[in-house]
């Protein structure tokens, strides 16, 4: 099957794009269809091929941080025993270092497999924990201190748990908060920095999606700004392309109407 | 020390080598996962740095691919490219990821979000290592392009930014970027050529 010629010229333009993985996935298909009907398309992309991999090497060069090795190594071999393998997830780095946190904290469960390299752990726990940011010490600070740590940490461990990071808006440049977000067992949010609300007003929590900003709960910060919020959002809610929070009426409001404080996109 | 080790077994064998290096990964080998790290850190690192900018976030995207490494090595199919290659693009991948999401922090109302449109760096990678002299040279063919040519190719490789969005950003036509592109890439390709023994 070969294309007409017009069809041709402008995909033969596409090729060079295409071998650098610059092309949005609405235009591969087109691409990829004609490349196989095509063999002076296939050939120009053999010779392009290798331009994609100069192109990652010939940037500035950089040995990472030493002390980054051991970090990254032992997170994999903590998280990798704490979920005895899913091949699936998508593990933000975060999860692993909270996940090191909750064996340090005594959540014996995984210690079986871990009694050789306890030792080395605990040492590299320590470099690990001053290296750790603020928010993924507040999760696994949140995570220990709640009264039913075992449903949070249903989510954080879901193999379909996706990160979601918030930042504070212009009514609020302090606060910040993290969502994770898994269809399967529901959402978790953690946030510092909130501002007190005056009377008669709460913060709303919402899944943006393309159609409208869905209501996932309100949201009530203790004294010091700090949210730790676990909703059960399993079911018909669909998929977020941003999670927000924004100060209502006491009891809510059904589509947002007050200041935005907190917001961020899903990937 | 990346350099040493690349000069003493040269292109094919640290492709087999990382090969034999994943297919042990697959079965769990922890020596094999840091066998890889030490080989190509450097590489991912140094991708991301100029990718997202600020060194912690290229630490975090480090982080990200080698435990994606981890996770789903039973799934690379070596046949594909080489391990580099898939290194490259998850690297990218993750890299863009992020630029995206800190891009995103301007209010979600301002984000018309239904028509984002941005590239897939998850096209197969036919990674080949270049020695750090051939990188210089490289560079600086990109460097001496001319800037109509080299600006879209950086916005669309390193800042993972669509056509569109390149046009809008220089204020010229769809098609103009798209063939300016081309030519730098095509420049890059012949010097590419030229560069190797």
């Amino acid at each position: 099957m070969s294309a007409a010629p017009r069809d041709h010229d402008a995909l033969r333009e596409q090729i060079a794009l295409y071998a650098i993985g610059a092309l949005p996935a609405s235009e591969r298909s087109a691409v990829e269809s004609h490349l196989r009907g095509c063999a002076e398309c296939a050939a120009e992309l053999a010779t392009l091929g290798p331009v994609s991999g100069a192109l990652a090497q010939i940037v500035p060069q950089h040995d990472p941080p030493a002390a980054l090795r051991a970090r990254i190594l032992s997170s994999i071999a903590a998280s990798d025993r704490a979920s005895a393998r899913r091949p699936t997830a998508a593990w933000a780095p975060w999860l692993a270092a909270a996940a090191m946190l909750a064996v340090a904290a005594g959540a014996g469960l995984y210690a079986a497999g871990l009694r050789e390299r306890v030792r080395t752990l605990q040492a590299q726990l320590r470099v690990a924990l001053d290296r750790v940011a603020d928010g993924e010490r507040r999760v696994a600070v949140a995570l220990r201190n709640a009264a039913d740590a075992e449903a949070p940490l249903a989510v954080l461990v879901a193999p379909d748990v996706r990160r979601i990071d918030l930042a504070g808006q212009p009514v609020a440049p302090r606060a910040s908060a993290r969502a994770f977000w898994s269809r399967s067992r529901g959402v978790v949010l953690t946030a510092t920095n909130l501002p007190a609300l005056p009377p008669g007003r709460t913060y709303q929590l919402w899944f943006v999606t393309p159609q409208a900003p869905i209501s996932i709960g309100l949201v009530k910060p203790d004294a010091n700004g700090s949210v730790r919020r676990l909703v059960d959002t399993r079911g018909d809610f669909p998929e977020p392309v941003a999670v927000a929070v924004t100060i209502e009426p006491d009891g809510g409001a059904p589509a947002p109407t007050g200041d935005k404080y907190l917001v961020g996109a899903a990937q | 020390m990346w350099l040493a080790v690349l000069a003493t077994i040269g292109d094919a064998s640290v492709a087999d080598a990382d090969r034999r290096a994943l297919q042990r990964t697959v079965r769990g080998d922890h020596d094999a996962l840091a066998e890889v790290y030490d080989r190509h850190a450097r590489l991912v690192y140094s991708l991301a740095l100029r990718i997202v900018g600020r060194q912690p976030d290229a630490e975090d995207v480090l982080q990200e691919v080698f435990t994606q490494v981890w996770r789903q090595a039973s799934r690379y199919d070596t046949s594909r490219g080489t391990v580099a290659g898939w290194l490259v693009m998850l690297t990218r991948s993750r890299a863009l990821d992020r630029l995206r999401r800190e891009r995103a922090e301007v209010p979600a109302a301002d984000i018309d979000w239904a028509s984002v449109d941005v590239v897939d760096p998850e096209t197969a990678v036919d990674l080949q290592l270049v020695t750090a002299e051939q990188a210089a040279r490289l560079r600086l063919v990109l460097e001496a392009l001319p800037e109509a040519q080299r600006v879209p190719l950086e916005l669309g490789y390193y800042d993972g930014l669509s056509q569109s969005a390149i046009a809008a950003r220089l204020g010229v036509p769809l098609g103009t970027v798209k063939t300016r592109m081309r030519q730098a890439l095509l420049r890059l390709r012949d010097a590419l050529a030229e560069a190797r023994p």
